[in-house]
């Protein structure tokens, strides 16, 4: 085991747990203990990432650092409306923290493990307990320093000592309120809702992140524009209810020297409600404890009629077979938590990014401008997630419930990945696909109807050279997540800008009158061909 | 109809993993209606059998045929009429009970009507009815396990390979299980049964055969091994079989350990 540095800057302060009852010396062994583990898990933001040697959390600071920088310009760009200013910088601190703390240390704060490894052991439940809530803010220490260090440097010159040690007392409040409401809400959850649902919440949550961090990036670049913008503050009820307001009246109160009523009221908040929310934490514990005995009892049933996917496995697939697979990838893409986050957000980047490139062209032209020219095109980097998608298909949490498929009788194991795809295809792309198809006509006008239509058949064309580039198994969802970074991140790279192809493809048959319609013909061709050769199976029923 | 009887027949199997052999040469034939015990200590290539007969492991040397198929031959038909339940109980587990019963029935060739029908029958009689629809990864082990033992019999198959098919379930599911079993085989049926439990194995199989360092070292009815061994017990006849005699000279040593030593802190 390591030793932490951590850990002996934490035996400074052991008189104030001795004093406090608790068993300093346990403690410390367990916190040694997870932190041990914590050095070998990847957090969300990394998922991207190939594996690597070493504590990853502490090589992922540098990322919150590159986060940090986005809210300098609220520091610098305020003439002194801390109310405007510090409301957004707590905000945005607010949303790193509270998501962060959801979708990497959900795990510490719900480990089940802890029952039956610690509470077994002649320790007692405060010391579990407070090892537990030390463990996860050093982390969030952690993660707030390599945040704040920079725009608190930056503080410190442009708005001075008493701002910053304002700034400093604030961020330590927000600190323990978000730790704290966190596991509240959590607790609320478990309260009235079963394991599952929590596991499912935290899921989305942590899509969520991924999402909203590059959404956050393309919108901050674009704040420059407001930032300097000269408004003034009036009060209105329904901001008791924002805290990063709270913290920002609060610069305001002691700063500016604001003392009327509303300052006051929401200054108040943000020192009472984090220490409150402690209180309630602590005496909440002990049945918060009692409630995670949910995560390990089964779930609530909730029966699926599933009448639409047997539908649309008639009407795609060729065969038995074809369509049992197709249902079954349906299902898998549906519930297994580690392939929604991984895919979805792409699905999520698939949608958001063709809007992206138009709002930025619209800073130089008119919407009625960009409808008539050939900016639809755009809709084309929503394919370039396909490769993303397909090849996180041959993974899953539970890979070795393989086994079943080589023990029994499928007839013709092509099927598998042919329905695979084709389930692919119908339940995640082209749903993106038609909102964005919507918006689109919505901007371009019923015009690039045929032209919608080629890009649906590209991405098909698209999904099957991906497969049979990629060189997958003979059946999906058979590998362990480990590997999924291991290989074939260039190759999937490589293929992703395949996507250009077919804009070139497209771009050339729209420079001759009706050469789109040619396109269409020659895609349907392809596509008719190309899977009958990747995938040569009987059509009907095989006995 | 001797033919018709023999329900599988391994012929000199041998498997290799690397440089180590897992499996020695072994031979066995199975008739209709048999319960075979098939024991052995840990790594004596008891999983290794059962998963080449599934065909889950390919590159073996020697024959095997079942339902006097050669499973080599790359048909994969036989394996309609076989059950099986693995050692972990390792499936698709986010998905729910139904759906991975029905899938698998699917797969067996079945109607995935009749498979949903069938699959909550039998869920019912486990008491499972109400977990129908929730994903298996709530599951505790046991209800895994039943889930498992419903998913390999959905098909009514002749030749059912139970790996350790009772571990996580209560008393009471072992004596539906152990009667089921009996059952099943009166009707013609063949379980192929291992387990490291040797008081269920002696009490469910009508055979034993145990494997050892890849080699059957001992094929026959209970009582026969009783006579041979001169051992009143399978536990007993297993420690004789597999050299394994200083069981209380080792627990002496460990609980000197456990006692020993001071701690100097």
């Amino acid at each position: 085991m390591n030793e932490f540095r951590t850990l002996s800057f934490l035996s400074r302060f052991k008189w104030l747990f001795v004093k406090a009852g608790i068993d300093y010396s346990a403690m410390e062994t367990i916190l040694r203990m997870k932190l041990t583990m914590d050095g070998r898990r990847t957090p969300t933001i990394f998922t991207g990432q190939k594996k690597k040697e070493g504590n990853q959390f502490l090589k992922s600071l540098w990322i919150y650092g590159l986060y940090g920088l986005m809210i300098i310009p609220f520091m610098l760009f305020g003439d002194g409306h801390y109310i405007f200013q510090m409301s957004i910088v707590f905000g945005i601190i607010m949303f790193i923290l509270a998501t962060t703390m959801v979708s990497d240390f959900s795990t510490v704060l719900l480990d089940i493990r802890d029952k039956t490894v610690l509470q077994t052991k002649p320790a007692s439940s405060r010391t579990v307990n407070t090892a537990k809530l030390i463990h996860i803010l050093i982390y969030m220490f952690f993660i707030t320093g390599s945040f704040i260090a920079i725009p608190l440097v930056i503080g410190l010159f442009n708005n001075g000592i008493v701002f910053t040690f304002v700034f400093l007392a604030a961020l330590i409040l927000t600190m323990f309120f978000v730790v704290v409401f966190t596991s509240l809400m959590y607790f609320a959850v478990l309260r009235f809702f079963d394991g599952e649902r929590l596991k499912d919440m935290i899921n989305y949550v942590q899509i969520i992140l991924s999402i909203g961090v590059i959404i956050g990036y393309q919108i901050v670049i674009r704040a420059f524009n407001f930032a300097d913008l000269e408004l003034a503050y009036t009060f209105n009820w329904w901001h008791v209810f924002l805290p990063p307001m709270w913290f920002g009246a609060a610069f305001e109160l002691l700063l500016n020297q604001d003392f009327a009523t509303p300052s006051i009221l929401l200054s108040a908040l943000a020192l009472v409600i984090p220490i409150i929310s402690i209180y309630i934490y602590v005496k909440l514990m002990p049945s918060f404890e009692r409630n995670m005995d949910k995560l390990m009892s089964e779930s609530k049933s909730r029966k699926r009629s599933g009448r639409l996917m047997d539908f649309w496995a008639k009407v795609c697939c060729r065969n038995r077979e074809e369509r049992m697979f197709f249902r079954f990838a349906s299902l898998m893409m549906k519930q297994e938590r580690n392939f929604k986050l991984r895919v979805y957000p792409a699905l999520g980047f698939a949608f958001i990014f063709p809007f992206i490139f138009i709002f930025t062209e619209l800073q130089m032209r008119t919407l009625e401008d960009i409808s008539t020219g050939s900016m639809f095109l755009l809709i084309y980097f929503g394919n370039m997630m396909i490769p993303t998608i397909i090849h996180t298909l041959q993974f899953s949490d539970s890979y070795k419930g393989s086994w079943l498929f080589m023990a029994s009788p499928i007839q013709q194991p092509e099927s598998a990945y042919s329905g695979t795809l084709k389930a692919f295809l119908v339940k995640l792309y082209v749903p993106v696909f038609l909102l964005l198809s919507i918006a689109f006509i919505a901007i371009f006008s019923t015009r690039i109807l045929p032209d919608l239509f080629a890009v649906l058949l590209g991405a098909i064309l698209h999904t099957l050279i991906t497969y049979k580039w990629m060189d997958a198994g003979e059946f999906p969802f058979t590998q362990s997540f480990e590997f999924a970074q291991s290989e074939g991140s260039a190759k999937m790279f490589l293929i992703s800008l395949g996507a250009g192809i077919f804009v070139i493809a497209h771009l050339i048959a729209n420079a001759v009158v009706g050469g789109i319609y040619v396109y269409i013909v020659l895609l349907l061709i392809a596509i008719f061909i190309g899977w009958r050769r990747v995938f040569p199976m009987q059509s009907g029923e095989v006995r | 109809m001797s033919m018709e009887n023999k329900v599988l027949s391994l012929r000199n199997v041998t498997m290799r993993y690397g440089v180590k052999t897992v499996l020695n040469g072994v031979n066995l034939e199975v008739e209709r209606g048999q319960i075979i015990g098939y024991i052995g200590p840990n790594g004596a290539g008891k999983s290794t059998t059962v998963k080449i007969m599934l065909g889950l492991i390919k590159n073996y040397k020697g024959q095997v045929e079942i339902f006097g198929q050669d499973i080599a031959s790359g048909d994969p038909s036989y394996k309609k009429r076989i059950g099986y339940v693995p050692e972990q109980a390792e499936l698709y587990d986010n998905l729910t009970a139904m759906e991975y019963l029905a899938f698998t029935g699917e797969l067996y060739g079945l109607n995935r009507k009749f498979a949903e029908e069938k699959a909550q029958k039998l869920m019912e009689e486990f008491d499972l009815g109400h977990v129908l629809h929730s994903r298996i990864s709530s599951f505790s082990k046991g209800m895994k396990q039943k889930v498992l033992i419903i998913s390999s019999l959905l098909h009514n198959p002749d030749l059912l390979f139970f790996d350790e098919p009772l571990s996580g379930l209560d008393a009471n599911s072992m004596m539906v299980i152990r009667e089921m079993l009996a059952q099943l085989a009166a009707q013609g049926k063949t379980i192929f049964y291992s387990s490291h439990i040797m008081d269920i194995v002696e009490k469910i199989s009508n055979r034993i055969v145990l494997l050892v360092n890849g080699v059957v070292v001992a094929d026959g009815s209970f009582e026969e091994l009783q006579e041979k061994s001169e051992e009143g017990s399978l536990s007993g006849i297993f420690n004789q079989l597999t050299g394994f005699t200083d069981h209380a000279s080792r627990a002496a040593r460990f609980i000197s350990i456990v006692e020993g030593g001071t701690d100097n802190e």
